[in-house]
């Protein structure tokens, strides 16, 4: 393996490989600190290019822009309150906060720390342990997936705020708009209003688009000849240091693993591996009750969970052949029409092809941690320009964003209208992430508690005959408890 | 009077673009599909573009359009501009959408180029399921109806229905959203068998992680001839998928004529063939007058099953 991995070394750095790279990384960071354009969109735009090339190159460049568009939603999120990406969500919750005390740079810093952490172990993992790692999502039925979800929407309470009650209100209104669309089982229209637009329900990317991109670019709009964002008055340049590195360490490679665990899930991406990585720091850590105020820890956690999630989600495209996130499933259509067979034949037949992509991960993410520490500068400078110009460049990039993940001019209304409500609550003072957990994971709650009810004929006794299932269902339980208890010991 | 104006300015449209039919295609084509980047139909779409090139002498520009199994990009491509620069891939969910009332448009929207795809359906089960055959199958599910978990691709299953109403059996089905949530849920066990077409789970059967137990077609697939059929196992039922070239309505002749041509070609040419076979795509093609009896025959076939599926919700 290790002679292998060195031929991929050796494979990555050849001038008809590494090139490719370096664009991969680079442009997936743009893409992905765009607001409006994701990991998803970016590697589904770029898969025709990929159809004249060598199988290696197109492959080491989808999985660049994969890793690097990841990592760069957090940009936006940080400096500009909108999350480049669904997997930068969580990272608003604190990068943003962070950066409104004029310390930008280091959560800049620490959001590129942490990525690459996240990514390597993923990577890792995915070298060392993936068959193990497959045989353990292949055991998630129905009930697991379910009991996964409830786990996922009772961070609900850990990331509303101030006043869990609105986070409450915020989730529920989410999960409403999450039952538009064709029922999961019978198939029958719900909530349409024969609009076949809506038969596949709300698209998420443009409602999280609408909700925090338009919605922060309309509140900043009432400001829009101020000076420039709130964040440059007290403007720090310093990034975080070797020994906060070092103590961020457990955090992170925790959460990496929490990231390539959801990854390897087939279903589960990145948005949902940043949520429950956040959770779960905010929940071991010492000073769980920073969190929401522009605390460190609130930021390397979700961007170690995200990047875990590359590595991951790889796992059951290797070795199952089935695609582990959305962005895979589209690398499973070019590993396809490059004329590849996805799966463990993959590692028999084109075991160049399988350890050039390992190796060009690692060298991959080492590039990412590069880009993202020399150019913490220069994204800097973006908050520091006139309201007036970046207002409409966002603007504009919201619609392109929502228009083109589907190529529907229905789904820019929903942008628009997703906009006006994300601006609604603001002005109330409503968070609008618990929405956005709200729409990834009751789709995903409800088809399997379905089809869990199905499986077993009526009964709901998998809710506590499955292990993996009550496990999670336990964590969802102590989850809610320990945010009852923040919010009543403060 | 109105009509009559509306037949000349028709008329004079329908001319008017003949006379330009000379230099078609002066521009871009614009290829459909009414799913995402990265699925079956999209590789189908993708490579037969590619082929299609040299033959018209323009791009090719495949377009995804997903939604509502089909429905949404369908519909964009029956009424785009009758001008031959919009053309769909059009797939057997057009036979019965409109029928389940989540379509609003129906085959007789689109003149139908070509047939370019079918699949058969192959029924498949881990390799250490208790069930080694067709009748193994069958009979567990005759034995105790509902008993037998199918892990299903979509809702309605045309495929399952296919299997229950020839052999008068009930299995308790279990709905994924498409193959690629199905298939891992077979892996796991969670579910009994499925069927799906054979290039959604060629990976899985060259490795030996699915079984295949017979394919729904009369005759053995040829990326597949270890595989006997259904109806070699004394259960005649035929069952697949097809994708199909379809043009907006009203499209001049001369246009078409010209679009026919080179995607006939394209279909035969060797770059399109060893991909379709690489992946146990099913290649059938059939001119457009062709097309239209085999979708007109599908959709009367599908009849007496959407009324099945109707009574069910």
């Amino acid at each position: 393996m290790v002679s292998l991995l060195l031929d991929g070394l050796r494979t990555t750095f050849s001038p008809g490989i590494f090139p490719f790279l370096v664009i991969g990384v680079t442009g997936g960071i743009v893409i992905g600190a765009l607001p409006g354009l994701t990991a998803t969109m970016g590697v589904a735009v770029l898969l025709p290019l990929t159809f004249g090339m060598e199988s290696t190159p197109a492959l080491v460049l989808l999985a660049g822009i994969y890793i690097g568009a990841i990592y760069g939603g957090s940009i936006s999120a940080i400096l500009l309150k909108t999350p480049g990406t669904p997997a930068a969500a969580a990272t608003v919750l604190d990068g943003y906060e962070l950066a409104r005390k004029g310390e930008a740079a280091r959560a800049l810093s620490v959001s590129a720390i942490a990525s690459f952490t996240g990514g390597m172990v993923s990577t890792v993992m995915l070298i060392t342990i993936s068959p193990i790692l497959a045989n353990f999502a292949l055991r998630f039925g129905a009930p697991e997936y379910f009991a996964l979800a409830v786990f996922g929407l009772s961070i609900i309470a850990s990331i509303s705020g101030k006043s869990p009650v609105k986070g409450l209100l915020a989730g529920m209104f989410g999960l409403l708009i999450s039952t538009v669309g064709l029922d999961p089982v019978t198939s029958f229209p719900r909530f349409t209003f024969g609009e076949m637009n809506l038969f596949n329900g709300f698209a998420i990317i443009p409602v999280l688009i609408g909700l925090f991109a338009l919605a922060e670019a309309f509140v900043q709009m009432e400001k829009i000849f101020e000076p420039s964002h709130a964040i440059e008055t007290n403007f720090k340049r310093g990034m975080i240091s070797l020994k906060e590195t070092i103590a961020l360490m457990p955090t992170m490679i925790k959460c990496a693993l929490i990231g390539t665990f959801i990854g390897s899930i087939p279903g589960a991406g990145a948005d949902i591996a940043a949520f429950v990585s956040y959770n779960e720091a905010r929940r071991s850590s010492k000073n769980g009750s920073e969190f929401g105020t522009g605390c460190l820890e609130g930021i390397a956690a979700p961007e170690a969970g995200n990047n875990g999630v590359t590595g991951g989600a790889m796992v059951p495209l290797l070795t199952l052949g089935v695609p582990g996130d959305a962005v895979t499933a589209i690398l499973l259509g070019a590993l396809i029409i490059q004329g590849l067979q996805p799966g463990p034949l993959l590692f028999t037949k084109n075991a160049d092809i399988v350890y050039g992509l390992f190796a060009s991960l690692f060298v991959g993410n080492i590039l990412m941690l590069i880009i993202g520490l020399l150019g913490v500068r220069l994204f800097c400078r973006v908050v520091e320009l006139p309201k007036r110009f970046i207002i409409p460049v966002i603007i504009t990039l919201s619609m392109v964003g929502a228009y083109s993940m589907n190529n529907s001019i229905f789904d820019m209304w929903v942008c628009v209208a997703f906009g006006v409500i994300g601006y609604i609550m603001q002005k109330a003072d409503m968070p609008s992430s618990p929405i956005i957990l709200a729409v990834i994971l009751g789709p995903m709650a409800e088809s399997n508690l379905r089809r869990a009810v199905l499986m077993y004929e009526g009964s709901y006794s998998f809710l506590w005959t499955r292990p993996i299932g009550v496990v999670f269902l336990a964590l969802a339980a102590l989850s809610l408890y320990s945010s009852y208890r923040r919010a009543h010991s403060s | 009077m109105k009509k009559a104006a509306l037949v000349l300015a028709l008329a004079s449209l329908i001319f008017g673009n003949a006379a330009f039919a000379a230099d078609f295609p002066a521009k871009n084509i614009r290829l459909l599909v009414p799913f995402a980047a990265g699925g079956g139909t999209d590789a189908v779409a993708r490579a037969l573009a590619a082929s299609a090139e040299k033959h018209l002498g323009q791009p090719v520009v495949v377009m995804n359009k997903a939604g509502g199994s089909g429905a949404v990009g369908m519909t964009e491509g029956a009424m785009a501009k009758a001008d031959g620069y919009t053309v769909t891939m059009v797939t057997r969910e057009i036979a019965w959408l409109p029928q389940m009332g989540l379509a609003q448009i129906t085959p007789d929207n689109f003149d139908l180029l070509a047939l370019i795809n079918e699949d058969p359906a192959i029924m498949l089960v881990r390799p250490d399921s208790k069930f080694a055959s067709v009748k193994d199958v069958l009979e567990a599910a005759k034995a105790a109806p509902g008993s037998v978990k199918f892990g299903s691709t979509a809702k309605p299953n045309f495929y399952l229905l296919a299997l229950e109403l020839n052999q008068k059996v009930k299995f308790n089905q279990i709905p994924y959203n498409g193959a690629a949530e199905a298939i891992p849920a077979l892996m796991g066990g969670h579910v009994d068998f499925t069927m799906v077409n054979p290039g959604e789970a060629i990976s899985q059967i060259k490795a030996g992680q699915l079984k295949p137990l017979g394919v729904a077609s009369d005759v053995r697939m040829a990326g597949l001839p270890e595989v006997p059929t259904m109806t070699e196992q004394g259960y005649p039922i035929v069952t697949g998928t097809w994708r199909g070239l379809a043009l907006p309505k009203g499209t001049p002749a001369d246009v078409k004529a010209v679009l026919a041509d080179a995607f006939q070609k394209a279909a035969s040419e060797k770059e399109f063939t060893g991909f379709m076979n690489g992946r146990t795509l099913g290649i059938r093609f059939m001119k457009s007058e062709e097309f239209k009896t085999f979708v007109d025959n599908d959709v009367k076939a599908l009849t007496d099953i959407v009324e099945e599926v109707k009574k069910q919700q």
